[in-house]
């Protein structure tokens, strides 16, 4: 309400709103969230450019500019270039396991049966649980010695005695992304039967007048008409996983040895256990240009505009 | 990740340990999650129920002994200035911490200082206290300084004993300085011939074993690393069918536990981990020796080793899997827990030595003593950027004092730091079977002055024994790398520190 306005409605004037709030510059509105953008994005991002243009001294703690000597060592670093393969990997993995699994249940939860839509509601629920706590429940639960699954898995005569899922480095991963895996896949299956339920009816019902079977429809209908679904579900999840850090940070600690190291916990680890901060930047910062440069290709070429 | 955000997150993962290791109740887990944002959902992991009992609260008895009225009619009055003020101290989830914040609220009644005990697992605390020192910040008005990192914090904290002298109005009449045991301010809390902090926990290195098993299988206790590895090794091939290790070991990949069996490891053969010239030494003939014998000593522990710290251990122990183990003392009372399934069944002992002798301290670089009984102790620092340094060295000097340390050890039955603790006849009258037991101290106090050894006193030391030692030790442990060869590990962590230290100019 405007100034006349408030005016106009009694003889008592209440308030009266600041004139730059009443005004139709978009600045008022826009500040607070470009501030909080200022302070909590762009002001960390450009602190940790610049901090990876330093060299610190561990003994000392003095820092002296020079320009590429963490992104030359970093060049040099092979724990750098696993932490990449790792972190390819675990992404990759996982967005497969997350994908396929993710459609596969939206399928079948995709019906107005009864009691469906409790079941759909269940799906949401390994949603809701912190990463951590989930990875802490699944660190128990492959515990080797009491683990439930571990127990269950020697029981069954996959593994033998007492073996160490997460203590074995051949294994360690698969461990991990157990978790990552139970609790993310049912944020496909929601994105996944959203797109299911926005689709038209019409090519369904004249592929069923032509007879086509289960697999072809879903091959030569579903599949197409879903792509923009699935690419930008991709999209959001693989971004997601490229900065792996939970799962990892509390069920193995990047262990046994550097098997399930990726690019953020090679970075937590330099930050935080040999304080080389500069170093642990210049990571986070290469982190951060190859999920930039990977997710525009991929906007580019599957034509996502978001 | 935003620095928040792994706030969070770290805060949920601790939280989650805590409750998992039973340092935290069920409701206290729901509540505290309530307060992290998690809600209900934290409820799944509630329902998992208390799986791991460790060594912690449970060990607290309820016996409630008689405060210091002398001591306390001094600190109410020379808190007057400082009533309302906050103080915050971040620890490892150490027996004297966990007992001392059970304690605090006494201090609080008495001088109207609050204070905020910040319990999270090690790593952690290493990160809180870098951070705060990086930046001066003065977070933290006292720091948890794991023997490991003195020599890089002890350019940010003030030397207790020169503040002593310095602020008499603050001087806590019959603190006793000297009644803290020598070795342990020697080996512990100096750094350039200054008290970087007062010490204030002191698990150290030494030899338990179930004396029931050992008796059955007619072995006696050992005395060298030549016979604990014949004992292990035999009851291994004679008890795994029952599920049953000869030992058990912290050897988590990139964890420090590793670090502190591996270097007892190399000391047990004679070896030490630098030599005078500031050369890493690992790689020499007893390092490499020493690593070949843990390499068949984890064949004889449980799979999980590679993947347990030193609360791992312990549940090994506590579990009844294993039948003899060279670590820390401090995991004695809990075995001896009310509900200890495994209660009066361990016995403790001298740590283990080598045919091979020790190597001299003056052989050793960067201060390190070898010797059979590794220590893991700490100190309490009080912080150079503190806001309110004056009331936390009042807490400093109340936490420190002969009558809290003796409270702290009775509640955790740990090893008190002064020697006057050892002899009080509160201490003497626990060295019985039961909670809280302190009959392994008589044992601890000898290890204390005849076996303790210290890692190296060197800035750079912290990252190493938390990075490159033993996340490369879990690479040759796990068979990730170096085809099961010692000397190519060593060799390979060498070359990483020997160019870390050239470049730190050290």
């Amino acid at each position: 309400m405007t100034e006349a306005a408030l005016k106009g409605a009694g003889s008592t004037r209440l308030f009266v709103l600041p004139r730059f709030l009443t005004a139709e510059h978009p600045f008022p509105w826009l500040f607070p969230a470009a501030a909080l953008m200022t302070i909590f994005g762009i002001y960390p991002l450009v602190y940790a450019i610049g901090l990876s243009f330093f060299k610190k001294n561990a003994a000392t703690r003095k820092m002296v500019l020079d320009f590429d000597h963490n992104w030359t060592k970093m060049l040099y670093d092979e724990r750098v270039w696993n932490a990449l393969f790792n972190t390819l990997v675990y992404t990759g993995l996982a967005l497969a396991f997350q994908l396929v699994l993710g459609m596969l249940i939206a399928l079948l939860l995709d019906s107005e049966r009864k009691g469906y839509a409790l079941l759909r509601a269940l799906m949401t629920l390994p949603l809701v649980i912190p990463p951590a706590v989930t990875a802490m429940m699944f660190l128990l639960m492959l515990n080797g010695s009491f683990g439930v699954l571990s127990r269950g898995l020697i029981a069954m005569g996959l593994l033998p005695v007492g073996f160490s899922i997460l203590g074995n480095a051949d294994t360690a991963l698969a461990g991990v992304l157990l978790a990552e895996i139970w609790q993310w896949t049912p944020f496909m299956v929601l994105i996944m039967m959203a797109g299911l339920r926005s689709l038209p009816k019409e090519p369904f019902e004249a592929a069923a007048i032509d007879g086509a079977t289960a697999f072809q429809v879903f091959f030569k209908l579903t599949l197409p008409m879903m792509s923009k679904v699935i690419a930008i579900a991709v999209l959001i999840r693989g971004i997601d996983l490229f900065r792996a850090f939970d799962y990892v940070k509390v069920m193995t600690d990047s262990g046994p040895g550097t098997a399930t190291e990726t690019l953020t916990s090679y970075a937590g680890r330099i930050y935080f256990g040999n304080a080389d901060f500069p170093y642990a930047s210049t990571i986070a910062l290469m982190t951060l240009i190859i999920v930039i440069v990977v997710s525009s290709v991929f906007m580019k070429i599957f034509k996502v505009k978001l | 990740m935003s620095f928040k955000d792994h706030d969070k997150k770290t805060y949920i993962v601790d939280l989650a340990k805590d409750f998992g290791a039973r340092r935290i109740s069920k409701r206290d887990f729901l509540r505290k999650a309530g307060m992290a944002g998690i809600g209900f959902s934290a409820f799944n992991t509630a329902l998992l129920g208390n799986t791991r009992p460790f060594r912690g609260t449970s060990l607290v008895g309820d016996a409630a002994y008689a405060q210091d009225v002398e001591m306390n009619k001094w600190l109410k009055d020379a808190a007057k200035p400082f009533k309302g003020k906050k103080i915050r101290y971040t620890s490892e989830a150490t027996p004297p911490t966990v007992v001392l914040d059970k304690l605090k609220g006494e201090f609080t009644e008495i001088t109207g200082i609050e204070v905020e005990i910040e319990i999270v697992p090690l790593e952690q605390v290493l990160a809180k206290a870098t951070q705060d020192v990086q930046g001066q910040l003065g977070t933290y008005d006292l720091y948890y300084l794991d023997q490991s990192w003195v020599a890089t914090f002890a350019q940010d904290t003030v030397d207790p004993q020169q503040y002593y002298k310095d602020k008499p109005n603050l001087a806590m009449p019959g603190f006793d300085f000297d009644d803290f045991s020598k070795p342990l301010v020697n080996g512990l809390a100096m750094y350039n011939g200054k008290w970087a902090g007062i010490p204030f926990d002191i698990p150290i290195m030494s030899t338990m074993y179930r004396a029931d098993i050992l008796e059955k299988h007619k072995i006696a206790p050992p005395n060298t690393v030549e016979e604990f590895t014949a004992a292990v090794k035999m009851i291994t091939q004679a008890e795994k069918g029952n599920g049953i290790y000869g030992t058990g070991l912290q050897a988590k990949s990139g964890h420090y536990s590793l670090n502190c069996d591996w270097t007892q490891m190399i000391w047990n053969e004679g070896g030490s981990i630098f030599t005078a010239d500031k050369k890493f030494s690992g790689n020499d003939e007893a390092g490499i020796r020493g690593l070949e014998v843990y390499q068949e000593w984890l064949k004889n522990s449980p799979p999980e080793s590679t993947n347990s710290t030193w609360d791992g251990q312990w549940q090994m122990g506590a579990s009844g899997q294993v039948a003899i183990i060279n670590s820390w003392d401090e995991f004695f009372p809990g075995w001896d827990a009310a509900d200890s399934k495994v209660q009066g069944l361990w016995q403790i002992k001298r740590p283990i030595q080598g045919k091979h002798g020790l190597r001299a301290v003056d052989k050793a670089g960067f201060g390190e003593i070898p010797n059979w009984g590794h220590q893991g102790g700490s100190v309490l620092g009080l912080s150079k950027y503190s806001k309110n340094v004056d009331a936390a060295w009042l807490f400093m000097q109340w936490a420190c004092s002969k009558d809290i340390m003796v409270r702290c050890t009775l509640g955790g039955g740990f090893a008190p730091m002064r020697i006057s603790s050892f002899a009080d006849k509160r201490v003497k009258a626990k060295e019985v079977v039961g909670p809280g037991t302190t009959r392994h101290l008589p044992t601890v106090l000898e290890i204390i002055n005849k076996d303790m050894a210290s890692e190296p006193d060197m800035p750079l030391w912290a990252g190493f024994s938390n990075n490159e030692i033993p996340v490369n030790l879990g690479k040759l442990l796990t068979g990730q790398d170096f085809g099961g060869s010692a000397k190519k590990c060593m060799d390979t962590i060498a070359s990483l520190i020997d160019a870390q230290v050239k470049e730190a100019g050290l």
